[in-house]
């Protein structure tokens, strides 16, 4: 090979080259970017910019993602990602490794209240979690990085967090109004086809160590060990998390329990658990609480259709 | 190197038992991680690789440094800066872009640093009398001039607040300088300390200077445009993820012309590498080199980023070509230069020889370990399983990674000894 190496041949070629593929795949995406916002897009308030650099700060963009992929499925999958979300992003922060949910429509799914006490300590409203506690940081920052994880999902967020207002408003009459009155009103959220469905299984003692199992791993944290509403998020949470024992009495079926797992109630910190966890273990951890908390559970009563194969 | 292991042991601690350190600041999980990347690549890789560096240059080129003062005062000054990102990322001043997250007035003092390493190696260049440049000197000094652009252009240092641009335009850009401190920094750097130990250790001329050339030249041409294959699954242009995920396939060819050329110098003569634990640190650095060079380009393809993406088995990959490759061969060339220097062997071998061990068997055992827990989320992802269902089901794995994180910390904590004990108290006999 005659191509002589001299230090002009190293250094002069080797800022050609890359003068080349700076212009090629630097240069020109950000030529020729796309500056139109999405449907979604709105800027974002002077408090919510000032919680999203206490998220930069803190290094929160190396466990969670902001960017929503076609395969998907988990929080904030309804809405595929595009580059008209991220035009006031500065920096963007996508994120590389998703240890955390995914945050790009976090805003709205959960009422400020829940967010306080998941800031305080992680493992209060979400037993599985290991984000660190925050309490650290005071509460101005606790209240302003709620601001900016609130507005996650933009316009999306702020139709959701109208929702979460709307129904706080309304649970917490009903929660000041006594329990009989709450329990009512709870009651009567649930459309009236699930109320009368008592709990499909049976209450067996495989079936309760199940339970028991989800009751740890996600409701334990507002719930408390005893079911008495006395978990450790408690503090922070109004209307505080419901004492299962007041069920007693009044119709509380494994249909109602049902339905407000699954669902959640908007506006308290009370989340949906649908995309967690599938029809039995919702059934099963329902059961968990009739039985032990409630002190009465409707398992395997009738109407229940045709027995199921698996069942003893 | 033993500080920010033992960061990276912190934090995987942090994954297992989080409320461990709870609620002191600078000890949370999220600037443990950022503290750990940054004092690993700029306060273990790149000062030991241009260390050895500046060694070989000289050496090579049959004179002496141009300016032993120069170079003394970037040592301090490199120190300086690594202190101050050290500090600034605990208290929380990051720029929050990966790789990045030190603060503008630190991104200039890293330019000026590499500026003036620039001006050391290329009057060094001058000097010398050695008309022919070997191809460690090619790497080293391409390495030092391309990546004080890159650094300058990645960090977007023209905006000094932010330090980022704004949108998609940004995560190409930091994904561009993400992808070079690798393929622009610590990869030229290595290849060329690898490229002087390798012949030297085993008394063999290289096996093919052609193959050098080609190696060169196509690992400029290669490595340094293919950062977009991180942003496969965002919206991101779709010519540029083409031509990143091409690329990122044509990435084995410098990889396995250089890998070729190595192991053809190496072949027959494996006893010589076997006996210098220098030697052995680099030659086991260039086998994870091509384990690292082979599972990137396959990752950047679609179809399988679809279940690797955003998964601890990204984590292992880092962590094969940063420990495996840049860090072997760092801990390498330190070994095989210091009785060199000193003229005397090191304090001692069976230590070294530990220590190698010890970080082979703990980043061996993290990689499959990462690489297990990757797929467990990758596959409990597309399955429709949401987070707080997959974290306890890696929680008895990140135990297992913790553990071995020991091992690496230990092999660090080693070696720095043994690296000391060598320079200022050795009794060792003369080399």
């Amino acid at each position: 090979m005659n191509l002589k190496m001299t230090p002009t041949a190293v250094v002069l070629g080797g800022i050609v080259i890359l003068a080349v593929i700076v212009f090629g795949v630097v240069y020109w995406p950000w030529a020729t970017r796309i500056e139109q916002p999405s449907a979604i897009f709105r800027h974002r308030s002077a408090e919510e910019e000032k919680g999203r650099l206490i998220y930069i700060a803190n290094g929160c963009v190396n466990c969670h993602t902001q960017s929503i992929r076609l395969v998907d499925w988990g929080l904030g999958a309804e809405r595929i990602a595009q580059a008209g979300d991220y035009v006031a992003d500065r920096p963007i922060l996508l994120g590389s490794v998703r240890t955390g949910p995914d945050l790009s429509q976090e805003g709205g799914e959960h009422p400020d209240d829940w967010h306080v006490a998941h800031f305080i300590n992680p493992r209060y409203t979400r037993p599985n979690s290991i984000m660190p506690a925050w309490e650290f940081l005071g509460n101005e920052k606790i209240r302003l990085l709620t601001r900016y994880v609130q507005g996650l999902g933009l316009k999306m967020a702020d139709r959701r967090l109208e929702r979460q207002k709307f129904w706080k408003k309304k649970s917490i009459k009903a929660y000041e109004a006594g329990p009989e009155k709450n329990v009512q009103w709870l009651h009567s959220q649930v459309p009236e086809g699930w109320r009368k469905i008592p709990n499909p299984y049976p209450t067996t003692k495989a079936g309760l160590v199940r339970g028991h199992k989800i009751y740890q791993d996600f409701c334990i944290g507002c719930h408390g060990p005893v079911g008495d509403g006395m978990g450790l998020a408690q503090p922070w949470i109004y209307p505080p998390p419901l004492n299962f024992t007041i069920l007693k009495g009044r119709g509380a079926s494994g249909g109602i329990l049902y339905y407000k797992i699954m669902n959640g109630i908007t506006g308290t910190a009370m989340p949906y658990f649908k995309r967690e966890l599938e029809s039995q273990k919702i059934w099963e951890v329902g059961d968990y609480i009739a039985v032990n908390f409630i002190d009465e559970s409707d398992a395997d009563q009738e109407p229940k259709g045709i027995d199921a194969a698996w069942e003893p | 190197m033993v500080i920010g292991t033992l960061y990276g042991l912190v934090g995987a601690i942090e994954l297992v038992a989080p409320d461990l350190l709870g609620n002191i600041g600078w000890l949370v999980f999220g600037r443990i991680r950022t503290v750990h990347t940054n004092l690993v690549v700029f306060g273990f890789l790149t000062p030991a690789l241009l260390s050895v560096g500046h060694f070989v240059v000289p050496r090579l080129l049959r004179t002496q440094l141009f300016s032993e003062k120069l170079g003394i005062f970037i040592v301090c000054l490199w120190n300086v800066i690594v202190a101050a990102i050290f500090i600034t990322l605990s208290i929380g001043l990051s720029q929050g872009r990966e790789y990045a997250e030190a603060i503008w007035e630190i991104d200039i003092l890293v330019a000026i640093a590499f500026a003036l390493i620039f001006i050391n190696m290329i009057m060094t260049i001058r000097n010398r009398q050695e008309p022919l440049l070997y191809v460690s000197v090619w790497y080293i000094t391409a390495g030092i001039i391309l990546t004080l652009i890159v650094y300058a252009i990645g960090n977007v240092i023209w905006v000094p607040g932010a330090g980022a641009l704004t949108g998609i335009p940004d995560a190409v850009i930091l994904w561009f300088y993400g992808h070079n401190v690798l393929g622009l920094l610590l990869t030229p750097l290595a290849v060329g300390i690898a490229y002087y130990v390798i012949p030297s250790a085993t008394r063999t001329p290289l096996y093919s200077h052609t193959l050098s050339l080609a190696g060169f030249w196509s690992l400029l041409v290669l490595y340094s445009h293919i950062g977009t294959h991180h942003l496969i699954q965002v919206p991101a242009p779709t010519w540029l993820k083409v031509v990143s995920i091409v690329g990122s396939i044509g990435m084995v060819i410098p990889v396995m012309i250089v890998l070729i050329n190595f192991w053809y110098t190496v072949k027959g003569k494996m006893r010589t590498i076997h006996e210098n634990i220098g030697a052995k640190f680099v030659f086991t650095g260039t086998v994870f080199y091509l384990f690292t060079c082979i599972q990137g380009p396959i990752q950047a393809l679609p179809q399988v980023q679809r279940l690797t993406h955003f998964s601890n088995w990204v984590v292992a990959h880092a962590h094969m070509g940063i420990l495996g490759f840049s860090g072997m061969v760092a801990i390498g060339g330190i070994y095989f230069i210091l009785p060199k220097m000193t003229g005397r062997s090191i304090y001692s071998k069976t230590l070294a020889e530990f220590q190698y061990w010890m970080i082979l068997i703990g980043l061996v055992g993290f990689m499959v370990v990462l690489t297990t827990v990757g797929l467990v989320q990758g596959n409990s992802w597309l399955n429709g399983e949401t987070i707080y269902r997959i974290l306890p089901q890696i929680h008895n794995y990140n135990i297992v990674r913790a553990g071995l994180g020991v091992l690496i910390v230990t092999g660090a904590i080693i070696g720095l000894y043994n690296m000391v004990r060598s320079i200022f108290f050795n009794l060792g006999e003369t080399a």
